[in-house]
């Protein structure tokens, strides 16, 4: 314990040092910058920025990236709440709660909570990165393909639990995006499935085209052309904060937030996107109104946003106590560490404590002011509210067609985008829910990669699933929630014939 | 003269004035784009920011890196194949440019480029790959590993960063080269590749040094052997593949500059000059010694002959390889 | 003809245009012990198709395709035809030219603002997001003629 305080008043030292102190500060702005712009997410705004840091020394190279990654977290969940239109991949879920919140008048609450959240939840995770990273690191490096297929398949269950309306259609519309997983070059065989001949495809449709035109691009064509633009309740300046049975009800929520989004963010692999559904799902499960979720309860936003900051921090778990990447943004800030002749793996936090203990404070650091540039500026933010629909709109398009253009340059990017944002408002109009689609997008090719490797591993057998601990555990919790399920679920449809008859004999007799 | 013809003959001039100009420009007079077709962060991007940098010094003229990502390289390199030949656009490629038309056409593909779409200019660097296993396996040596895999064939697994990718292909050119077979679980990068191993989910991989050199040094992970022709100057004591006798197993994770095919010699020649003096800057030295990269520097029919050998090597691999689904 | 019935039914549709592909690209199926790229495609399409046919049937929604409120569908066209408009030409005129053009007239033609105030905040806009996209954040936005 003694240790860990000295090292964290080293780690402070050299982080409030004036440079250290700006550069997380330039990383902090310009990750909340990037986190608004919709679809521009974290790990364009590290690439764009990585040659940026090559005239600097380590410690400041991956303190501004590292505040670039957290920062768009923050950022991320503004334009969500406002506009319904994800400011990255992994917001997608605060569109849903969130915006409904800011209809209602409560988007400066929202926003301020989604702030708090994401403070705490980024807080509490360096703490965990702090104490825990060598041992977490070494678990999570024994889940390999067969544990991932367990949790990924744990996380499709996760669908029945996102639906408000019909659940088959939600599995309907599931179906559907498991289904748009499975364009480009299959890994195992290295057939180009359904691309026709675009190179383009070969990596797949990508989760942000498809986000933002699912949920932003959609949003626009299905309200732009109504008589009346959408009504929202512009919120007077007491209101901006949120009441104090909104704080209670966020309470909660951001603290299943953290730890959940925290061991997912662990998992190299993993996706930021993944957490904030879990986390979304866990807390519809556990609230006593499922039904407001949807229409604006206060932790399925509070959940989401706290899980996707709190998996930043985890994901850097394994690259800072071993040296290796967990995922794009990882790998990209090792590169940064390499380049400047840090040679990351597990000798780096006893080889290199001024950078480890600096990096460390310099996320509570950074986590502070967020939380102090993103409070105020919930003010100016809902005040975007007051621009007039008309102009609005515009703008709005401008900015998610050169967000999703910039990601990689390519104006098939763009075209994805409007053949989802189609597709997502006809959706609409049907009343088909559309976040089933992006998790079946982003899990689809994921399931399929850890089952087909497993298989590799084990020459066929499917006993692999079964033998290794992790995995059978794994399984076998899921099988249990299945049972659990199907049995409350059954028990309802006789509780409803029960009531039914009832209703019928009172009829008789009446 | 008359006032008419006066007038023409200046317009003429006035309008001949600036095309000839142009003509007469020195290249480079715009910035050059240094295409690199993989994502920040790779090994084909950490080598083209100090070659981008290094060159901008040399030709006096911005050099920009531009990271055009997409299936495993292809769509960078299309890009540039089928750009303006004008010397404004130029290709930083991995050995992975000559594989990937191979595995287009065995799939009866159109294929996304070919390698003729390309002039070479020069090579930077060439990565021996090594083959590395965990420390607690039972093997210490290559010889016995390529023993126990005659013993067990399909039994020892290894990791790729997918399929026909440099790693793989560095794997199957010694399974040919050794008659062994081996099983392959292909992974979703380098990245991937790496934590697989260091899991135990995977007994053995093919790597660059650099990423694998701290694992070797902390005990995680052991080395055996490398595919180049010399000794990998970290690790002096792990033998070549050459030397064990295979010396089908040649595998180089190479980065090489390209020009479109088209591009005019003078320019060409300008380039390969610069290129030259490029790597011979102490700041590009410096970078690429803290990358842990040996710089193997080629040009001209020195470079033609090595990637000649070399992408009739990989291409003849990729067929030996075929459709891993045919042969199920 | 309830909206479920037809929702339902397209996505049946689209689950066999995903079978016969498979079937003609001639992806192979494999085995259950090794799958094939085919393998999980085929799944998940039945898995889709009985999803389709289960909507279709069991829709409960009496409503109609009508009742959904198509009324806005030109606007939406509109807006539509002007997205694609961008996705056409902006690698051909170059981002900023684009841009102004698209958003003008989204303001003018379809929302019937004024043509000066119109061209003004488009042309704003376009600059500036290009200014912070091209030069602070460095990314490369396409030039068009005359290096807009």
């Amino acid at each position: 314990m003694l240790d860990t305080l000295g090292n964290l008043a080293l780690g402070f030292s050299v982080a409030l040092s004036p440079p250290i102190l700006f550069y997380a500060f330039v990383g902090c702005v310009v990750g909340t910058l990037v986190g608004v712009l919709p679809g521009v997410g974290p790990l364009a705004g590290i690439s764009l920025l990585l040659p940026a840091t090559f005239g600097l020394d380590a410690t400041r190279a991956i303190v501004m990236l590292a505040g670039i990654y957290y920062g768009a977290m923050y950022g991320g969940s503004t334009t969500s709440i406002l506009m319904r239109i994800p400011g990255e991949a992994a917001s997608v879920m605060t569109c849903i709660d969130g915006y409904a919140m800011a209809r209602k008048g409560r988007g400066g609450a929202a926003l301020a909570i989604a702030a708090v959240g994401s403070y705490v939840a980024g807080t509490a995770s360096v703490v965990g990165l702090m104490l825990l990273a060598p041992p977490l690191a070494a678990f999570a490096l024994r889940f390999g393909p067969p544990e991932y297929l367990a949790l990924l398949l744990l996380g499709l269950f996760v669908l029945a639990y996102m639906s408000s309306g019909s659940m088959l259609k939600s599995l309907a519309m599931a179906s559907l995006g498991l289904l748009l997983g499975m364009v480009g070059i299959d890994q195992m065989s290295g057939y180009f499935r359904f691309a026709y001949g675009r190179v383009e495809l070969g990596d797949g449709l990508g989760v942000v085209p498809v986000a933002v035109g699912l949920f932003g691009v959609a949003e626009i064509l299905a309200t732009a052309g109504l008589a009346m633009p959408p009504q929202v309740v512009k919120p007077r300046l007491r209101e901006l904060l949120p009441s104090r049975s909104e704080w209670r009800e966020s309470a909660a929520p951001i603290g299943r937030g953290t730890v959940l989004g925290f061991l997912i963010g662990i998992l190299p692999g993993s996706a930021h996107i993944i957490a904030s559904f879990v986390s979304y799902a866990l807390e519809k499960r556990l609230s006593k109104r499922p039904e407001q979720f949807g229409q604006g309860a206060v932790a399925g936003l509070a959940g989401p946003e706290s899980a996707n900051n709190s998996a930043t921090s985890g994901a850097m778990v394994p690259m800072l106590a071993l040296g290796v990447p967990s995922g794009p943004i990882p790998a990209v800030m090792l590169a940064a560490m390499m380049v400047h002749g840090v040679s990351p793996g597990p000798m780096l936090i006893q080889q290199q404590p001024e950078l480890f203990w600096g990096f460390v404070a310099s996320m509570y650091v950074g986590n502070v002011v967020l939380l102090i540039l993103n409070l105020p500026l919930v003010g100016l933010f809902v005040n975007i509210l007051r621009v007039p629909y008309p102009y609005l709109y515009p703008a709005i398009l401008v900015f998610s067609m050169l967000g999703v253009y910039a990601v990689n340059g390519s104006v098939v990017d763009v075209w994805i985008m409007l053949v989802m944002g189609v597709l997502g408002w006809v959706l609409r109009k049907l009343d088909f829910e559309t976040a089933p689609v992006v998790l079946g997008l982003v899990l689809a090719p994921m399931i399929e990669l850890s089952l087909r490797q497993s298989l590799a591993m084990s020459d066929g057998d499917y006993a692999i699933f079964v033998s290794r601990p992790i995995a059978a555990v794994l399984l076998g919790a899921g099988l249990l929630l299945v049972l659990l399920n199907l049995i409350s679920f059954v028990r309802r449809g006789l509780d409803w014939r029960a009531r039914l008859a009832l209703a019928e004999k009172g009829e008789e007799t009446s | 003269m008359t006032a008419h013809r006066l007038v023409a003959i200046v317009l003429a001039l006035a309008l001949a004035w600036p095309l000839a100009a142009a003509a007469q420009e020195p290249y480079p007079s715009r910035p050059i784009t240094v295409v690199a077709p993989f994502p920040p962060g790779g090994v084909a991007d950490l080598t083209a920011r100090p070659v981008a940098a290094a060159m901008e010094k040399v030709l006096k003229s911005p050099v920009a890196v531009v990271n055009k990502t997409g299936a495993a390289g292809a769509v960078g390199m299309q890009f540039v194949a089928t750009s303006k030949p004008d010397g404004y656009t130029l290709l930083l490629a991995l050995s992975s440019i000559s594989i990937i038309p191979e595995a287009d056409k065995i799939f009866d593909r159109q294929p996304a480029f070919t390698v003729d779409q390309f002039v070479p200019i020069a090579l930077i660097s060439a990565d021996p790959t090594i083959l590395v296993v965990r420390a607690e396996s039972p093997w210490k040596t290559a010889g016995e590993l390529i023993d126990d895999a005659r013993k067990r064939p399909g039994q020892i697994s290894y990791s790729s960063s997918g399929i026909y990718g440099t790693l793989h292909m560095a794997m199957e050119l010694l399974s040919h080269a050794a008659g062994i077979k081996l099983r392959h679980v292909p992974h979703a990068g380098a990245g991937p590749a790496l934590t697989a191993i260091l899991g135990g989910h995977v007994d053995a991989l093919a790597s660059g040094p650099a990423v694998v050199l701290p694992h070797i040094k902390s005990g995680k992970l052991r080395a055996l052997a490398g595919w180049g022709d010399k000794r990998v100057a970290a690790l002096p004591e792990i033998p070549t593949f050459k030397e064990l006798g295979y010396s089908d197993a040649e595998f180089y994770i190479w980065a090489g500059l390209f020009a479109p095919r088209g591009t005019p010699e003078p320019v060409l020649a300008r380039l390969r000059e610069a290129t030259r003096a490029a790597v011979a800057e102490p700041e590009f030295k410096s970078a690429m010694d803290k990358l842990q990269t040996p710089i193997a520097f080629k040009q001209g029919q020195e470079f033609q002959t090595f990637f000649d050998a070399d992408a009739r090597r990989l291409a003849a691999g990729v067929r030996k390889v075929g459709r891993v689904e045919d042969k199920k | 003809m309830t909206a479920e019935r037809v929702s339902g039914v397209a996505l049946a549709l689209l689950a066999l245009a995903v079978l016969e592909e498979c079937w003609r690209l001639g992806l192979p199926r494999g085995t259950l012990a090794t799958p094939g790229p085919a393998y999980m495609p085929t799944v998940l399409a039945l898995a889709l198709l009985v999803a389709g046919v289960l909507v279709a049937a069991l829709g409960r929604n009496a409503a109609t395709l009508g009742d959904a409120g198509w009324r806005e569908w030109r606007h939406t066209l509109a807006i539509l035809a002007t997205c694609v408009f961008v996705a056409l030409a902006l690698e051909r005129l170059g981002y900023r030219l684009t841009m102004s053009l698209a958003c003008a007239f989204l303001l003018a033609v379809v929302e019937r603002k004024g043509l000066v105030p119109a061209l003004l905040f488009s042309a704003g806009l376009a600059a500036g997001t290009y200014y912070l996209f091209d030069t602070l954040l460095r990314v490369q936005l396409p030039r068009g003629p005359f290096g807009l």
